[in-house]
């Protein structure tokens, strides 16, 4: 269970980015996060794991404050908190093993870490998962010779090594073509309900984001100004995330029946 | 941009042409005056003493002409003082790059707190600042002649240089990989060995490549000031006047350099 309240982030003396967030996430829910470019979206998610240090406010992960940590506690309360980027983030020269077992760096010492000595739990862990997303025979590959799909799967797996409490995604179909970004968004919604995990995605693709989650959030300037099912995600709802904004056609209402090309 | 242009005159063909490099035309043509004036000024006060270099042309010609054909007489002597300066190269260029890889993480911003950056770019500013001949008179004087000097001088001299690159190769990296390192509870030690080094690996091994090459150059110059190796040998012949005997320490200079390149390049193709 993730419970953010009140959060607010500002950038120097800047107008802040989030105004005051309030949120909470039940276990083993997929709640998108939508919103312009510019909304906050990215802001929020990388508040929780402080990867962006927020300026006041409170972010729970089961009981625990996150805001307040430092050092040795942050690093540990990292570990609980898995994430997936829009670009990947895959340590390009390494292989798909070593960049998957790179998500037990919370837990392994620097010597393990730096001797690729991983216990061997963490191997077999390893492994159970690329067998689970259909990448274990890239074992040995270098991560940059993957194809797109294929490279966001080893990030979900890194992150999925953390045996996180909460897994964030941050536009993690947006790098990927359209039929690659669903087969991602299956992966994370089974994943979520396997695993009983609360996911949060940020994404641009609506229709995604009706299809494959069961809550929608969506941000304007920092605010929420949209927290419900999808099938009450509608048209006014869309107008009041994106009305105004400039070029936000591609990703204006698409039929929700059919996924269409989600642009990045 | 060209639309007004086309506007006022709808039937003439539009033309482009390339922005000057120097957008502001005062800057551009008052850069090219001060150049000439510079010209002028130092051509004419300099003191070129015209006679002086027309005596000293035949007494070249003569030190060239002592030099030919060159001679390999002494090959064991010319042996002795190439090893000598490999092993200074190679010691240095080793001792070198290891040490450069600290202080190129001290002085990279993105990752050093302040105090410690300020503290990794003065150590690699202070061992740019001297060329390595100077250094190399310093440690002479310190440490006596011989090769320690010449080690000690490469080492100082490839911190500075595979710092400073390396640092900026840091600075310049895919931040993301960070990210998602530290995004995993990973510690400073385990992000900078996941994240940082295999992006800095290649650019790492082709500057250590190429400081082997420029330690082995240099380890000739830093020998005339009496840090050991092959500059000694050429700097004797040359005060005995074996001007053959230089000659060829000469052309074995350029053939070990020309091989050390070739093999460089060969492995910094290899390595990418």
């Amino acid at each position: 269970m993730l419970v953010i309240s009140n959060l607010i982030k500002r950038y120097g003396r800047d107008e802040p980015v989030l105004k005051g967030l309030d949120l909470a996430v039940e276990d083993n829910s997929v709640v998108a996060i939508v919103g312009a470019s510019g909304a906050g979206k990215s802001t929020m998610l990388r508040c929780i794991n402080r990867l962006v240090e927020p300026t006041s406010g409170s972010i729970k992960l089961n009981g625990t404050e996150l805001v307040t940590l430092r050092h040795r506690e942050l690093r540990r309360a990292r570990r609980k908190i898995g994430m997936v980027f829009q670009g990947f983030n895959l340590i390009d020269r390494l292989t798909v093993m070593e960049n998957v077992l790179a998500g037990r760096l919370g837990y392994v010492n620097l010597f393990q870490a730096i001797t690729r000595r991983y216990p061997a739990a963490d191997i077999e862990r390893a492994f159970v998962l690329m067998e689970r997303v259909g990448i274990a025979h890239y074992a040995n590959k270098r991560a940059d010779e993957l194809s797109g799909g294929e490279r966001q799967r080893v990030g979900v797996v890194r992150a999925l090594m953390q045996e996180p409490e909460v897994l964030l995604a941050d536009e993690p179909t947006a790098s990927l073509d359209p039929r690659t970004s669903e087969q991602i968004m299956v992966l994370l919604q089974s994943l979520a309900s396997e695993l009983s995990l609360p996911v949060l995605i940020n994404i641009h693709n609506v229709a995604q984001a009706r299809t494959y989650t069961d809550r929608i959030v969506g941000l304007r300037h920092g605010t929420m100004i949209f927290d419900g099912a999808p099938s009450d995600f509608d048209k006014d709802a869309l107008e009041a995330i994106y009305g105004g904004i400039e070029a936000p056609e591609d990703e204006a209402a698409p039929p929700p029946e059919e996924v269409r090309d989600g642009q990045a | 941009m060209a639309r007004p242009d086309n506007e006022e005159s709808p039937g003439t063909p539009r033309t482009w042409r390339k922005p000057p490099f120097i957008a502001n035309p005062l800057v551009r043509y008052g850069l090219l005056v001060v150049l000439a004036a510079y010209l002028v000024w130092a051509f004419g006060s300099l003191p070129f003493n015209w006679e002086r270099i027309s005596e000293g042309l035949p007494r070249a010609a003569r030190i060239f002409g002592g030099g030919f054909p060159p001679t390999l007489s002494r090959f064991d002597l010319l042996l002795t003082g190439f090893t000598e300066s490999l092993q200074i190269a190679i010691l240095a260029t080793l001792l070198g790059v290891l040490l450069s890889v600290p202080f190129a993480v001290m002085a990279a911003r993105n990752i050093a707190p302040l105090p410690i950056y300020l503290l990794g770019r003065a150590v690699i500013i202070i061992s740019r600042s001297f060329h390595p001949v100077i250094v190399a008179i310093l440690f002479v004087a310190a440490v006596g002649f011989g090769p320690l000097a010449g080690i000690l001088t490469l080492t100082l001299y490839s911190i500075g240089f595979v710092g400073k690159l390396l640092a900026e190769e840091i600075e310049e990296i895919d931040w993301g990989q960070v990210e998602a390192m530290r995004s995993t509870g990973a510690g400073y030690l385990a992000t900078l060995y996941y994240a940082v080094f295999p992006q800095i690996l290649p650019r790492q091994v082709g500057l250590s490549m190429y400081q082997l090459d420029s330690n082995l150059r240099a380890s000739a110059v830093v020998g005339i000031v009496g840090a050991g190796g092959i500059g000694s040998t050429l700097m004797n012949a040359f005060g005995r006047y074996d001007y053959d005997f230089a000659f060829a320490i000469l052309l074995v200079i350029i053939a070990v350099i020309l091989a050390s390149e070739g093999v460089s390049g060969w492995v910094r193709k290899k390595i990418w």
